[in-house]
């Protein structure tokens, strides 16, 4: 959740060392196991930080030199989202992982990283996410445009309206949500992520044109139906997307299109 | 535009649906009833004969209650092992409820179960319904009741599933406001989710009161607020009706 106004909490009396307990993976479908790396503390460390850090020397703590553990990562400011991972057990962005924050909610000096689980892995700690673009394709989350000519100024929103639209928009497809959620694995589900796109899209009065293919695409054997209520991915979103809003919006799309629509032939 | 709705939309719609009408609605009916027992034998198996003479009664039974109930459980099972739980990492309120909703489902698959081979159908060897339904048997169907409930393990069985009832239906109703797209909003789901809580707190007492009535008049109540039919000569001690 938003974090912005927290005051930064920062440990008494930090150890001289952190522990590193990492899940790797030499390739897809290898076995998986687990790596234990000690970094020097320092003040302001991250986890993306202390990884860097341990793959300057790859030796773990038993002393074995070994691999350096892959990762992704970008933009390192959590606005990309591809350096997601299940820190503690938690799934987040590393790169706004502080080990301060994290020792302090976990105790003790070890932090456990792991790939997301809902995902291929394709090595150690990083995952592919193939299936998070194929539901937008499922779902037409884009707005047909017919030719290069000039179409005239776009019509007008209501300000509520931009804004709801405005908070979809900064989704940065990281997984969080489709991995905290229970009902999603084995990409049985288009997830929140696509459905809160699908409302995004559906709000704009050019999207709506094409509202009706983008409701089927959320109604296949994938669809919104298999939405649980746990309401997990709406608690774990960096981005603080309304998402159980955009499902629930969508909910009552589908189903007066699913009741009626036939009505309507 | 050709309208394409997958099977499983469908199947999640009539579940949520048959949740509601017919099961729920039958529960508020199945309460009523069981309520009756506060005003003694007479009236409740007076109740009981009243069902008995339902018009049309094996069809209603069959397409009312049979059906309904055992595609919401088979299906609410197939549901349920959908779930990959992870309360432990993600220990929200609403993923407990989740979990909750799944757990009280497949508790009431086997307690329903139980219940219906019990008390509906006398099948169940040991107990005082065996051979000796209440189905059937109007004339002695508290007794038969009573008599069930002075064996503890067995009150306690019902409790649970009374309890389990209630919270599964009233938290239903939450879930299928939710589904069906008519509660939306954070706010409204907050004060809807009271209102859930409530009803199943509600739901819980009248049922248990109704389960204890069968060996105490008016169960947990005063006995004096059951005494009215009796007073007002609209049902006589001895069990006739005076119409």
């Amino acid at each position: 959740m938003n974090e912005a106004n927290v005051e930064k909490k920062r440990l008494e009396n930090p150890p001289q060392t952190v522990d590193f307990r990492i899940s790797r993976r030499e390739k897809l479908d290898a076995p998986q196991y687990t790596e234990t790396f000690t970094v020097p503390y320092r003040r302001n460390l991250n986890v993306i930080s202390a990884l860097m850090e341990i793959r300057k020397n790859p030796v773990t703590k038993d002393g074995k030199q070994t691999t350096p553990p892959v990762w992704s990562m970008n933009c390192l400011e959590q606005v990309c989202g591809i350096c997601t991972m299940v820190i503690n057990g938690r799934v987040r962005q590393s790169c706004s992982a502080l080990v301060d924050d994290l020792l302090l909610a976990g105790g003790g000096n070890t932090i456990t990283l792991e790939p997301m689980s809902k995902f291929p892995n394709v090595r150690d700690l990083t995952v592919d996410r193939t299936q998070m673009f194929d539901h937008l394709k499922q779902t037409k989350v884009w707005i047909e445009l017919d030719g290069t000519h000039d179409l005239g100024p776009g019509p007008r929103m209501s300000q509520e309206d931009v804004q709801e639209r405005y908070a979809y928009s900064r989704c940065m497809t990281c997984g969080c949500c489709l991995e905290a959620c229970p009902q999603y694995y084995d990409d049985n589900y288009i997830g929140p992520q696509a459905i809160a796109q699908v409302r995004y899209q559906n709000m704009h009065p050019s999207g709506k044109m094409t509202r009706d293919a983008r409701l089927e695409g959320v109604m296949g054997d994938n669809g919104i139906q298999n939405c649980g209520n746990a309401q997990n991915c709406v608690q774990v979103c960096p981005m603080s997307i309304p998402l159980t809003r955009a499902i629930y919006e969508t909910n009552r799309e589908a189903t007066i299109y699913g009741l009626f629509g036939w009505l309507r032939k | 535009m050709a309208i394409k709705i997958s099977r499983s939309f469908v199947m999640r719609k009539l579940h949520q649906l048959t949740g509601i009408v017919p099961l729920g609605a039958f529960f508020f009916v199945h309460l009523f009833t069981n309520s009756k027992a506060m005003s003694g034998a007479s009236v409740f198996n007076d109740a009981v004969a009243d069902i008995h003479h339902i018009p049309y009664l094996l069809f209603v039974e069959i397409f009312g209650i049979f059906l309904p109930l055992l595609f919401h459980s088979v299906y609410g099972i197939f549901i349920s092992a959908e779930m990959r739980s992870n309360t432990m990492n993600y220990g929200y309120g609403r993923n407990w409820f989740y979990l909750f909703q799944r757990i009280t489902g497949v508790f009431l698959f086997f307690f329903i179960l139980f219940h219906l081979l019990n008390l509906r159908f006398g099948a169940i060897p040991g107990l005082e319904s065996y051979g000796n339904p209440v189905a059937g048997n109007a004339d002695k169907a508290f007794a038969i009741v009573a008599l069930e409930f002075q064996n503890p393990w067995i009150f306690i069985l019902y409790v649970l599933g009374v309890t389990a009832t209630a919270w599964h239906l009233a938290y239903g109703f939450f879930l299928f406001a939710v589904d069906w797209g008519i509660l939306i909003g954070e706010k409204a789901q907050k004060m809807a989710l009271y209102a859930c809580v409530g009803l199943a707190f509600f739901l819980s007492a009248v049922g248990i009161n109704a389960m204890v009535a069968f060996n105490k008049k008016c169960g947990l109540l005063p006995s004096a607020l059951c005494e009215e039919a009796e007073k007002k000569g609209i049902a006589e001690p001895d069990g006739s009706r005076r119409f």
